[in-house]
């Protein structure tokens, strides 16, 4: 019975001592990055894209925080809190998140030439991705031709805008009375676009407003639904790139972005399942045609608590 | 208990106060810093704002709502397994325990899937449960979570609390097993009853995964899916500070509750008590074990193997809304989880949690040693208000308090795991030992035995059940640990759950589905290999 207990403590003892080793270690692979990227971008995508960098530039290594904007947000905040921000440069998914480092001087003030667009470029950010907004129905109902039609599509489920970052560029575009028309009709919240998109397939909801890649990924694997870009459009969410303003390693770091705005890049990110944003360059599935709108970004910079107050009046929160 | 505190003694006092203040009160006190300092410390004003007055309300209704339904459930767990004559009673010990062994992350997921408009019962036998997407879904699956705690605590102190000979005794004189139930049995289980009822509403407080997933659809709204969103947003400056004032308010309600019932229940509870071997003769006959078993059965089918059988179909089937039959079976969504990478992060995870596990229980097993001094109490309290903190919060208040020198290890995702499970460890441990008598610990000193052989020949092996129990919660919990983790990791420090989020962000429920029985099968296989052996070295 001793000995059973002898050899329990030193179990114990050991496990914490190789706990504590590995945890005070500090990563070996950061000792050696040349750069940190921040971003909210799938797994998916950043990972061959970083790789294809790496491989064009072999002396620059990349080290990546990779988290939904939540957690992007609260790692930029605690950062700025504990001695500055330590990513070199900053992939969001949304142009409303990285206006916000604009405007707390984290981010900005250079980007590369680049043949994407102006309506994507401020003199601070590129918008390098693109997320789209569409609508998803069962495969055993019509499919949307027009956004108005939506509010009498079944039951409808539309993502969280307060959780979902996409979500709030849709709120800013159809406006409050919208969403009072969906409620109207027994629309239901849920939390994220790839919620809807699962609750759709399986059944729970009729219809629902998601993202483009999600939806498409669903029906792809087999899912009985339907992706439709109704009319006047997909809400189009550019994902801007910029480089710290605080960098210690600029070149590196606008060598990435440069990479990200670059023809090659851009071929990266449409073959890893994003939509690119510089025109002509092959990228997941969209229809020949299929139209987009988009909010006036800069107009809604810094009006998020007011579009999250008005749309609260309608789904609670 | 105060035979362990007075020969601990000011050192250790000392260092399980400063150990305490390191790793509870540093990132708390990050967090208070900031909404006072950069918030201007409004939390009147917060209280007044939209939606937050009706989040505190759902957060507390919820907690009292749960507290309700779990606390009972995992009480008559207890009772009826602690019949030895029970038929089938070591395998339904486990089975109750199922829960614990399902992610946070995925539990929401495989109620719905199980239960939910176009799941698996309306596909068999063409049910469902209509409000589960609302208030009381996610109470009933929040308590079918924290049920096996509630178990795990009232099944430890009946095994040194209840005295069969006194049930005996009462059934002897006449008394119906109801009356014996009411007048014996439950008041010596007062402090187990209350040990779980603090701490099943301190973690419904927190709970974050299931009222997002399933009670968003009805609006449904906690504390801590309103500081998340607040981070969401917390590009804006503003948000940030919100969600910090949020959090801090969240624990100032924590408060409320738990130091109230540490001061009036905490020195009425501790009772001296004799331990006691599972009694056979309190079965209530024949029928009795037939309805308890038939009761067990249904619990345990309906809390955790449809749900999980739900969860096993998610997983291997090819696309979600496809009916699951065999021409649409398939092993990818396991080949796409069982990369190099996920192996490395479930080692790494492993690892942690066991380093994690095993601290917790040293600092645990001593703070409710010094229960009875105001170090003691006062950590105590400071622990339990953790388990509250959303993880975010707490990731956050680490990350101001150590980010400059810990950023990106994992050294800071330990601090966050003892963090947040020492009051998970500390409750139970606490619980057993208010339990023990005096009476062996002191003969043990009084004939010459050092602290040490007092402790390892006498109060650990009272204990042990206790102590294995709070590890293994610690462990599992803290293998399942996504919020904290996802904020703290760095490049080299990918943890499990780091896989899990970047599968679930990208709406891959089959994937998702498939890690979630990998993780499971993880924690449930050694568990049960374990429990295998124990049983075959006590035979």
């Amino acid at each position: 019975m001793a000995r059973r207990r002898r050899g329990i403590a030193a179990v114990v003892l050991i496990v914490a001592a190789l706990a504590l080793s590995t945890g005070c270690a500090q990563p070996g692979t950061s000792a050696s990055a040349a750069i940190t990227l921040y971003t909210c971008v799938t797994d998916t995508t950043v990972q061959p894209v970083l790789a294809a960098f790496q491989a064009a530039h072999p002396n620059t290594e990349v080290a990546l925080f990779r988290a939904p904007t939540g957690q992007l947000n609260a790692r930029v905040a605690t950062d700025v809190r504990t001695g500055g921000l330590r990513a070199d440069v900053i992939w969001a998914c949304d142009p409303l998140t990285m206006q916000g480092y604009v405007e707390q001087g984290l981010v900005g003030g250079w980007t590369p030439r680049t043949d994407i667009p102006q309506s994507m470029r401020t003199p601070d950010y590129v918008g390098v991705s693109m997320l789209y907004l569409v609508a998803i129905t069962r495969a055993d109902r019509p499919a949307l031709t027009a956004w108005a039609q939506l509010p009498g599509a079944g039951r409808v489920a539309v993502p969280d805008p307060s959780v979902a970052a996409s979500a709030l560029g849709a709120v800013a575009y159809f406006g409050t009375d919208f969403y009072r028309r969906l409620r109207d009709g027994g629309a239901v919240q849920v939390s994220t676009p790839d919620e809807v998109t699962t609750g759709v397939a399986q059944g729970l909801y009729d219809s629902g407003l998601t993202i483009a890649s999600s939806a498409y990924a669903a029906e792809r694997r087999g899912s009985p639904v339907t992706v439709s870009w109704p009319q006047p459009g997909a809400v189009a969410i550019p994902g801007p790139a910029a480089v710290s303003r605080s960098t210690n390693r600029p070149q590196p770091a606008r060598d990435l972005v440069s990479f990200l705005s670059s023809r090659e890049g851009q071929q990266v990110i449409g073959a890893a399942g994003s939509y690119p944003t510089l025109p002509g360059t092959p990228g997941p599935t969209m229809p020949a045609g299929a139209p987009t709108v988009q909010p006036d970004w800069q107009a809604l910079a810094g009006r998020q608590d007011e579009l999250l107050r008005d749309y609260a009046t309608v789904f609670g929160g | 208990m105060a035979t362990i505190a007075r020969p601990l003694g000011a050192a250790t006092s000392a260092m399980l106060v400063i150990s305490a203040g390191a790793v509870v009160a540093v990132p708390m006190l990050m967090l208070v810093a900031t909404s006072l300092g950069e918030g201007g410390g409004e939390y009147i004003r917060t209280l007044r704002e939209p939606g937050v007055g009706a989040a505190i309300a759902s957060s507390v209704e919820l907690s009292a709502m749960v507290t309700l339904l779990a606390v009972p459930a995992g009480a008559a767990l207890a009772l009826a397994l602690r019949d030895a004559s029970l038929p089938g009673r070591a395998l339904w010990r486990v089975a109750v325990l199922l829960p614990l062994v399902i992610p946070d992350f995925v539990l929401g997921y495989s109620w719905v899937a199980a239960y939910g408009r176009a799941g698996l019962t309306s596909q068999l036998l063409g049910w469902t449960w209509p409000g589960m997407q609302g208030f009381l879904g996610v109470a009933v699956i929040v308590s079918v979570s924290l049920a096996p705690l509630v178990y795990l605590i009232i099944t430890v102190g009946l095994a040194t609390r209840a005295d069969p000979i006194t049930e005996r005794a009462a059934r002897a004189s006449g008394a119906a097993p109801i009356t014996v139930l009411r007048t014996v049995t439950l008041p010596l289980l007062a402090p187990a009853v209350a040990t779980s009822a603090v701490l099943v509403f301190v973690l419904a407080l927190g709970s974050f995964a299931v009222p997002q997933v399933v009670g968003a659809p009805s609006g449904f709204r906690t504390m801590s899916a309103m500081i998340y969103a607040e981070l969401t947003y917390g590009s804006d400056p503003r948000n940030f500070v919100q969600a910090t004032t949020l959090a801090v308010l969240l624990v100032a309600i924590t408060l409320l509750v738990i130091v109230p019932g540490d001061l009036v229940l905490g020195a009425r509870l501790r009772l001296a008590g004799t331990p006691a071997a599972d009694p056979a003769g309190l079965s209530g006959g024949r029928i009795g074990r037939v309805a308890k078993s038939m009761s067990l059965a249904g619990y345990t089918v309906a809390s955790t193997g449809v749900p999980l059988l739900a969860l096993v179909v998610a997983a291997i089937t090819r696309a979600v809304g496809v009916p699951s039959t065999p021409g649409n079976w398939t092993w990818d969504n396991f080949r796409l989880v069982l990369t190099p990478r996920t192996g490395e992060a479930l080692a790494r995870s492993l690892l942690l949690a066991l380093a994690a596990a095993s601290i917790l229980l040293v600092l645990a097993l001593i703070t409710a040693g010094l229960s009875r001094t105001r170090a003691g109490q006062a950590v105590g309290v400071l622990v339990t208000l953790a388990l509250v903190l959303p993880g975010s919060a707490l990731a956050i208040g680490l990350l101001l308090g150590y980010g400059r020198w810990l950023a990106d290890t994992g050294a800071i995702i330990l601090l966050a795991y003892l963090a947040k499970l020492w009051g998970l460890a500390h409750r139970p441990i606490s619980a057993a030992l208010d339990r023990l008598g005096p009476a062996g610990p002191q003969a043990a000193r009084a004939s010459g035995a050092g602290l040490a052989t007092s402790l390892r020949t006498v109060t650990l092996p009272m204990i042990e059940a206790a102590l294995v129990a709070a590890w293994a919660l610690c462990l599992v919990t803290a293998l399942h640990e996504v919020t904290m983790s996802s904020l703290l990791y760095g490049p080299d420090t990918e943890t499990l759950a780091v896989i899990v989020l970047n599968t679930a962000d990208l709406g891959q429920v089959g994937a998702t589905a498939a890690l979630s029985v990998i993780v499971t099968a993880v924690v449930a296989l050694p568990g049960a290999a374990l429990w295998a052996i124990g049983r075959r070295a006590r035979a």
